[in-house]
């Protein structure tokens, strides 16, 4: 079942048109990136699934409820986590996930059940201070504990870990991992690796449409051969190379790099070194990586 | 009903933790001793300044003080005290604009005429208590001094001036969902004030003004009648109610 269908929507800032036509559908329980620029429209698509912004044309649906703009009756199945997220400064994080569960309607006993359970799993349970002096990582926690209180069906995070270090980037990220059998997620971020992390399904943005969009294993596969390197011991073994097999570029004096050659290519080459009883560091085939179909996507 | 309970709860919690509650509340008491203490020292004031006055070729007779003098001082002051309760609300929903926590709090599922609800309660309630302290440490002073009983409809008097508060709260609001900055809000309230004002130089159409609301001081002295303000406060319930109804709809079409 899709528990988000994003069809055919259309937004622009004045003359600035930030999506065109955007159509996407996000099944239950998977773990769904959402990839793209910065300024691509991630968080524009983000909020208006949440109701904050008008949709221009088109239509979202979140668990095959309609999302109507300034109400938020479909809010009650989102759990979200704003790239920056804010909260009163004056309150500790236990005040403030007793009024987060009073505004979304929970038991005053549930709250108190769920609100310690999310503080242990993001590390604030002993956390007594107002959130005034609380750093950015401890922001970020605090605020998927929010996102999570009731129990969503579909949580949306706005690139949670772009301002985090890499020991916070590791937290968020396995507490996104570990939420993945109760919840769906949509996650928006600008590090493939993170993406490359936990993400079952991607979507690229670009120019306001969905470039690519599916499995990350079908994606990588879709692209062309990536070729492969050679690192020489020495410089006259590279220019011999380069000059008796032709497609090189120098990465260095003694590595050179065959861009989209297949493995045969790779296998005649080795056939070439033995027979010229050549002696190479290393020889080895380049791996499609999520940053290359990135790349080739936004230079199209 | 639950969640607007919740956002009340917060509001209040937020006017007792920033200290806005403590100030308002020591400025209301202040503005209440002010009164019947400027009433008092006014002859001691007059006497000082006998010498300079005769030069001009003034002479002071004995100043008779009551609690006509120190109602009219309140009378006077009020309007300050209504200024600083302006600015300082003026932040009541711009500040979480501009810092952004009403995102949290509207993905939540809070329906948004919640939120100005509770803010508009949070306000009255507020403006209530500052108000009638101001009124109440003024009284008893007037009591200790002086005679109340000189003075008719007092409490009539001061609930029309209290009306005149409501009806700026509901402009606050107003101007809360049609700026962004608390700047914005300042502006709005003020030039309001500023237009209904010049328009009650117009002795036609004065008295169906909300500004006219100020002038109940007429009513302690018995120069008008409480029935004199019948059109003035229907208008200004009026407004105020057009201007909440109208601020609930502006917010549901705010983009965030």
């Amino acid at each position: 079942m899709d528990m988000l269908r994003v069809s055919h929507v259309s937004k622009s800032f004045g003359s600035h048109v930030v999506l065109d036509d955007l159509n996407f559908a996000v099944k239950e329980h998977t773990i769904y990136g959402f990839i793209g620029q910065n300024g691509a429209g991630k968080t524009t698509t983000m909020k208006m699934i949440l109701g904050l912004l008008k949709i221009d044309q088109g239509e979202i649906e979140v668990n095959g409820q309609k999302v109507t703009y300034g109400q938020n009756k479909t809010n009650q199945f989102i759990g979200y986590l704003p790239d920056v997220p804010e909260f009163y400064g004056y309150m500790t994080p236990m005040e403030y996930l007793k009024l987060c569960g009073e505004i979304s309607g929970m038991s005053s006993l549930d709250i108190q059940k769920k609100a310690s359970e999310l503080l242990e799993l993001v590390g604030l349970k002993e956390t007594h201070t107002r959130i005034q002096g609380f750093s950015r990582g401890m922001k970020q926690r605090l605020g998927i504990a929010q996102a999570l209180l009731n129990s969503p069906r579909l949580l949306i995070c706005d690139e949670p870990t772009s301002a985090l270090d890499p020991v916070g980037r590791k937290e968020i990220l396995d507490i996104l991992l570990s939420i993945k059998n109760q919840t769906t997620v949509i996650f928006s971020t600008h590090i493939l690796s993170d993406v490359e992390r936990i993400c079952d399904e991607i979507a690229l943005l670009h120019h306001g449409k969905i470039a690519m969009e599916g499995k990350l294993e079908d994606l990588k596969k879709l692209q062309r051969s990536n070729g492969f390197e050679i690192e020489c011991y020495n410089l006259q073994d590279a220019d011999y190379l380069a000059n008796q097999i032709a497609g090189s570029q120098r990465l260095s004096s003694t590595k050179l790099y065959y861009p989209q050659k297949t493995k045969e290519e790779m296998t005649q080459t080795m056939l070439f070194i033995v027979n010229h009883q050549m002696t190479i560091q290393k020889i080895e085939m380049c791996e499609p990586t999520l940053e290359n179909v990135f790349m080739e996507v936004i230079e199209k | 009903m639950k969640s607007l309970y919740a956002f009340v709860k917060k509001e209040s919690l937020e006017l007792i933790r920033s200290g806005k509650l403590v100030l308002l509340v020591i400025i209301s008491c202040l503005f209440g001793i002010m009164n019947p203490f400027i009433a008092k020292i006014t002859p001691w004031l007059m006497e000082m300044m006998s010498d300079q006055l005769a030069e001009s070729g003034m002479s002071i007779t004995t100043i008779k003080v009551d609690a006509i003098t120190s109602w009219t001082q309140f009378y006077k002051n009020v309007p300050l005290l209504l200024i600083i309760f302006v600015i300082i609300m003026s932040g009541i929903l711009t500040n979480e604009y501009q810092k952004g926590t009403l995102i949290n709090i509207l993905t939540k599922g809070l329906e948004r005429w919640k939120v100005i609800i509770a803010k508009a309660m949070i306000m009255i309630g507020l403006w209530t208590i500052c108000y009638w302290l101001c009124f109440v440490v003024t009284y008893l002073y007037n009591l200790y001094f002086w005679d109340n009983q000189i003075v008719s409809h007092m409490v009539l008097g001061a609930s029309y001036v209290y009306l005149f508060g409501i009806w700026l709260i509901a402009l606050i609001l107003l101007g809360s969902t049609l700026f962004r900055t608390s700047y914005g809000v300042i502006g709005f309230v003020g030039g309001v004030f500023m237009i209904v004002y010049i328009l009650s130089m117009v002795p036609q159409i004065q008295e169906y003004l909300p500004s006219q609301l100020l002038n109940s001081m007429s009513l302690l002295l018995s120069t008008t009648y409480p029935s004199d303000y019948l059109a003035t406060i229907l208008i200004t319930l009026l407004t105020s109610i057009m201007s909440i109804g109208l601020s609930l709809v502006i917010f549901n079409k705010k983009a965030f």
